[in-house]
């Protein structure tokens, strides 16, 4: 194709003399994009000198899916099973996102099971996605075993969604003021078994690797940050609080029903690896005590229950009906127990025009979902904020000076899901 | 509870279940544009009532900024509007005067009339939420935006992703590339404009 006949050289890159005598160059290491450590899609082009690293770049955008622009392009019932792909760890989060950033923008009302509902399996799905990382990030450190105890206890809870939601992992279960279905018959005990027995392994967990030397020596000191570090790059979740800032949405600006049920935010001092994990671990404590007040104090309690109530009232106004008594007298359903606050018919709905950002505070950190409606069944604009996105951004800040083996445990401390930073 | 809502809803959900009876595929047709009017009636009957400056608003005010109050969005939070030319000044009033410390990010608006930038900031010691919406410049068919990556340095690659599908240019950001899209990606695909038969995709789907 080409007319000139000069193939080109190689550039000669100038190398630097060691104390030996000897010439050194930088070399420079493309990680990924295929890659087991980068838990996703993630290119890092690294320049390394020896061992040390001395530039980092991530490069990302392989699994961008453009779920912005079909946000615009589908009704906003169409939009709702492709939230679930775009962080499929903690689904329920992004979901929970979108529905409540409609139902603020359209006044629906949502009755206090439903709040209840989403809250439980909101949590359970924060121990799920903390749990995968535990196991995935000791992988990391090349300890294998935590991985199959992680999941031991991940596959209970994912039996427990599978029964509410008919998925394991693609849930599409929030509807606009509601939920798709209430609970099954009995699945609040069976969901106190599982989780009252989750404190008895996150122990055994710690007995493994909380003092193992070998953990110890890889992460206490490690990928250290301070307060500004994390607010210079927009870093939230638990990354900024082990850093001692107690910043947890759940706590500073209650939404859902959380300002009803007493738990802590862990923190930490140091900010590093072992910090991170610490919060980790502990927050999974944190979620098993939300999940068990919340499992007391739902409205309704079991579903037997309320199926009961229905039943009682149907029978009461089939009566009243046959005698033609006054219909006032007729006993109702408490709205609090209901799944579906207002009927909104999906096929049509248009909310009305306005916008909204719903904060919400996800395993990984703040998740945002930033909603413009102009009164037409499509949205104006879908914008989602990961948590992932402005977290891993600090990663070459982390690395840059500090030795390539250490790599693996920075990136796997931030918890970063690629498909949350490419969207 | 239940009953008297549904009962509510009943006339019109007849209504419309009639509609797509008796002509399902006009009915679709005919809603598309009875949409849109409505929408476009509704947007300018809401811009001239004046809303009530919020707290921070105020705060810009005071300080000889000129701002436009917006109101609250459905969550609550505030909203105000600040040109280009005031942007950077209000910035870093925000910063260092009402203490919003984390910039939570960075979205960009095709309103087809113009393109804007929200910028949706949060306060660690007031636990408050702010929405600042700048208006792009546009000059040569190009959109413009002063970057406040003085101010907030997390803005970083969140208005690298602006200008990759929505193409503002911010102007003073220290690596304006495409972030998510191939560096020579044709066009910036999160425009109104850009659609599924945009010619550029043809060298895109390359």
């Amino acid at each position: 194709m080409s007319t000139s006949t000069q193939t080109p050289a190689f550039p000669e890159i100038p190398g630097v003399l060691t104390e030996q005598g000897l010439s050194t160059n930088d070399l420079v290491v493309n990680i990924g994009p295929q890659h087991p450590s980068t838990h996703g899609v993630l290119r890092l082009i690294t320049t390394l000198n020896g061992e040390v690293v001395k530039d980092m770049e991530p490069v990302i955008g392989y699994l961008h899916r453009s779920k912005e622009k079909m946000g615009e392009t589908r009704s906003y019932f169409q939009y709702q099973p492709t939230i679930d792909r775009v962080e499929y760890l903690s689904s329920f989060y992004d979901h929970y996102a979108y529905v409540t950033a409609i139902e603020k923008i359209s006044n629906l009302i949502v009755p206090r099971r439903v709040e209840y509902i989403r809250m439980i399996t909101m949590e359970l799905n924060r121990i799920t996605s903390h749990l995968l990382w535990f196991g995935t990030f000791l992988m990391d450190l090349g300890a294998t075993s935590p991985l199959f105890y992680a999941f031991r206890e991940r596959e209970a809870i994912i039996k427990l969604f599978e029964d509410v939601t008919g998925a394991r992992m693609m849930y599409n279960y929030y509807r606009f003021g509601g939920v798709n279905a209430d609970l099954p018959v009995g699945w609040i005990n069976q969901c106190l078994k599982v989780v009252n027995d989750l404190p008895k392994a996150f122990d055994e967990y710690e007995a493994i690797v909380t003092q193992n030397p070998i953990v110890l020596d890889r992460t206490i000191g490690v990928g250290k940050l301070t307060k500004e570090d994390c607010l210079k790059y927009g870093v939230t979740g638990p990354t900024l609080r082990s850093t001692g800032v107690s910043l947890d949405l759940r706590k500073t600006n209650p939404y859902s029903v959380y300002s009803e049920v007493d738990f802590d935010v862990p923190l930490g001092t140091h900010g590093d690896v072992y910090d991170r994990y610490m919060i980790r671990v502990q927050e999974m404590r944190e979620s098993v005590k939300i999940i068990q007040q919340a499992l007391k104090q739902i409205p309704g309690g079991d579903t037997a229950n309320v199926a009961q109530k229905e039943k009682e009232i149907a029978e009461a106004t089939r009566l009243a009906k046959e005698q033609g008594l006054d219909p006032t007298n007729i006993p109702k359903m408490d709205p609090d127990w209901l799944i579906q606050g207002q009927k909104v018919n999906l096929m049509v709905f248009k909310p009305a025009a306005g916008e909204a950002m719903s904060l919400l505070e996800s395993p990984r950190g703040f998740l945002g979902c930033y909603l413009i409606s102009d009164g037409s069944p499509k949205a104006l604009r879908v914008k989602w904020r990961g948590a992932s996105f402005s977290n891993l951004s600090i990663l070459p800040h982390l690395m840059i000076g500090n030795m390539y083996p250490d790599l693996m445990p920075i990136f796997g401390s931030l918890d970063v899901i690629l498909p949350e930073v490419d969207r | 509870m239940s009953e008297e809502s549904a009962k509510q809803n009943s006339p019109e959900e007849k209504a419309e279940t009639e509609n797509k009876a008796a002509a399902p595929p006009k009915a679709d047709a005919e809603k598309a544009p009875a949409a849109k009017p409505a929408a476009s009636t509704a947007k300018p009957a809401e811009a001239p009532p004046p809303r009530e400056p919020g707290e921070f608003g105020k705060s810009l005010e005071q300080a000889g900024i000129a701002v436009t109050h917006l109101g609250k969005d459905a969550m609550g939070i505030e909203a105000i509007a600040l040109s280009t030319h005031d942007l950077l000044k209000g910035a870093e009033h925000l910063r260092d005067k009402c203490a919003f410390d984390l910039l939570v990010s960075c979205s960009s608006v095709d309103f087809k009339t113009h393109r804007q930038s929200v910028y949706h900031l949060y306060s660690i010691n007031q636990n408050k939420t702010l929405a600042v919406k700048v208006d792009a410049e546009t000059r040569d068919g190009k959109d413009y935006s002063p970057s406040v990556y003085p101010i907030w340095p997390a803005c970083d690659w969140h208005e690298r992703e602006s200008y990759d599908l929505m193409g503002i240019h911010y102007e003073g950001h220290p690596n304006l590339q495409r972030i998510l899209m191939p560096v020579d990606w044709l066009g910036h695909p999160l425009r109104k404009d850009y659609t599924v038969d945009d010619p550029r995709l043809v060298w895109n789907e390359r």
